[in-house]
């Protein structure tokens, strides 16, 4: 909901309508001119999506969004630096595992923070409104992916790794991010966010013990059953999408 | 009655049909059996904390759904995913906590909620006129020289103003305020009083309070304790089952005949129950009658 305004008030009203001019008119021209002053102006992100041609009311959900705040940017640059510190030392395959275990973790966390009442202030008035509860929670977290897949393929080209396992996040951000979604619908959405991100670090331990290599989570059978949580965990957000339109019964 | 006009039913005004509509909170019976039926007319819900107020409110508003019986809107279901997005098309929400975002400009808050309930849409200018409505309430709810001004910067009373606004975006048939006057200085509580009395004759009106003297200027009061519903009516029939039964003396009474009592500003105790052989009874308030209610 941040904008930057233009700073000058309005001038003050004028005392009274010209003789034979309507008074209600006058006081409408007033009201119009008053709000487009008062309008907050695109921020520059708003505008670039604008010329991507996305509609300007779609730019003012997706840019308040709530995950986009400084503790998500500040846990997102947090995993940056760990990745390209870890990255930097000998230039081993090894040497990515702290990135590839974070990196999907930064979505999950991202969406958590995007939905429900701890999140939004205003949770329970917009879900008062004729906007879909599935439609602002797909949005939203399109957002939270978007920025967090470019921060972070950015920084897999930066840790100097040619491999394209230093991408081999990217399937696991989606199917977590797919499973968080899913579970939101039956718990809150910090709770799934947890859940998720723990869910995560099991399976990657699970699999570093039972095969000796620390990164077998990232192999081909990895990916793809990532893909397949991914298509079950959006089935499941989709046909459990009533959940997203009502407030947690703790509220 | 508001603005002291008779009430004009509209058929704008949405219906309100709820039969038998219960549900629990954890192990608690927030709301139980209650029936319900309303078109047009401002409607005051009075109870206790925990009567149930709020948890009718949300049932109505469709972001709760009650465990048994129905809630129709304009004989809209809202357990099904269409219906409940029109019902939404048709709905102004206040709730208790409204929860704006404290870092955000006046004029941003309620447009963005003007974003989510499509205002303006399918018209040549949307955006333009989407903001001439937010501006326009803002006026009406006496915020326009604040609508610059960061919410987190506004008192308690600005802030519930600012929810009120949002709340009648889009000009809804059904108007759902919980505690709308709360924080609300008595200056504040009779333009809340006003707007409510203009919409009235487009919506059906209905808000929780405490402040009897609020619900005094409403069409109609209903009740609720622990749940259930206890009396629906006009505020004179409220006021009217005190009848005979309020009187004012000078000492604390001690017999077992008065139900409940306060003492006034002038030392007095204003009593009710059965009044002792020879007490002087007073004309009762909507208080009075209410009061008497929850202590039978």
């Amino acid at each position: 909901m941040s904008g930057d305004l233009r700073p000058p008030p309005p001038p003050d009203r004028p005392p009274g309508p010209p003789p034979g001019i309507d008074p209600q008119r006058i006081e409408r021209n007033w009201m119009a001119v008053s709000a487009e002053l008062f309008a907050p102006q695109p921020s520059r992100v708003e505008r670039w999506l604008r010329r991507l041609s996305v509609p300007p009311s779609a730019t003012r959900l997706m840019v308040a969004t709530p995950a986009l705040r400084r503790a998500w940017f500040l846990a997102l640059g947090l995993v940056v630096l760990i990745g390209l510190a870890g990255a930097d030392s000998t230039r081993t395959r090894q040497d990515l595992f702290a990135l590839l275990v974070l990196a999907p973790l930064v979505p999950v966390l991202g969406v958590s923070m995007a939905y429900g009442t701890a999140a939004d202030p205003a949770h329970e008035i917009s879900l008062a409104t004729p906007l879909s509860g599935f439609r602002l929670v797909m949005i939203r977290s399109a957002v939270v992916v978007a920025c967090s897949v470019m921060v972070l393929a950015a920084a897999s080209l930066l840790t100097g790794a040619v491999s394209p396992l230093a991408f081999g996040w990217l399937l696991p951000a989606l199917g977590l991010t797919a499973g968080s979604l899913a579970l939101m619908t039956f718990t809150t959405p910090r709770r799934a966010g947890s859940v998720t991100a723990a869910g995560w670090v099991l399976a990657v331990v699970v699999a570093r013990n039972g095969s000796g290599d620390p990164l077998a989570a990232f192999t081909a059978a990895g990916q793809i059953s990532m893909v397949v949580i991914i298509g079950i965990g959006l089935l499941t957000a989709y046909r459990r999408r009533d959940r997203f339109d009502l407030l947690a019964a703790s509220t | 009655m508001i603005g002291g006009t008779a009430p004009t039913r509209s058929e704008a005004s949405a219906q309100v049909l709820v039969f038998g509509a219960g549900r629990r909170l954890g192990s608690t019976e927030a709301m139980v059996d209650v029936d319900l039926s309303a078109q047009g007319g401002v409607i005051t819900i009075l109870g206790p904390n925990g009567a149930g107020k709020s948890t009718l409110l949300r049932c109505l508003a469709t972001v709760w759904l009650p465990d048994s019986g129905s809630v129709l809107i304009d004989g809209l279901d809202p357990r099904h995913e269409s219906d409940r997005l029109e019902i939404r098309r048709r709905l102004g929400y206040l709730p208790q906590d409204s929860g704006l975002a404290e870092s955000a400009t006046v004029f941003d808050v309620v447009d963005y909620l003007a974003v989510m309930k499509s205002v303006g849409r399918n018209t040549r200018h949307p955006e333009r006129l989407r903001r001439l409505e937010v501006m326009e309430l803002l006026d009406l709810v006496g915020l326009a020289e604040q609508a610059a001004e960061k919410v987190g910067s506004l008192s308690r009373g600005m802030r519930q103003r600012v929810a009120l606004a949002q709340a009648l975006l889009g000009r809804p048939t059904l108007l759902l305020l919980d505690e709308p006057a709360s924080g609300l200085d008595p200056e504040e509580r009779a333009r809340l009083r006003s707007i409510l009395g203009e919409r009235r004759r487009h919506a059906t009106i209905i808000q929780s309070t405490h402040l009897t003297d609020q619900a005094a200027y409403t069409d109609r009061i209903l009740v609720m304790a622990e749940g259930r519903i206890r009396f629906d009516g006009s505020p004179a029939r409220l006021a009217g089952l005190a009848d005979g039964t309020t009187w004012i003396q000078p000492t604390r009474p001690v017999d077992g005949s008065t139900r409940t009592f306060w003492e006034t500003s002038d030392g007095h105790y204003r009593c009710l129950g059965t009044p002792p052989a020879g007490a002087e009874t007073v004309q009762p308030t909507v208080e009075d009658g209410y009061l008497l209610l929850l202590n039978s």
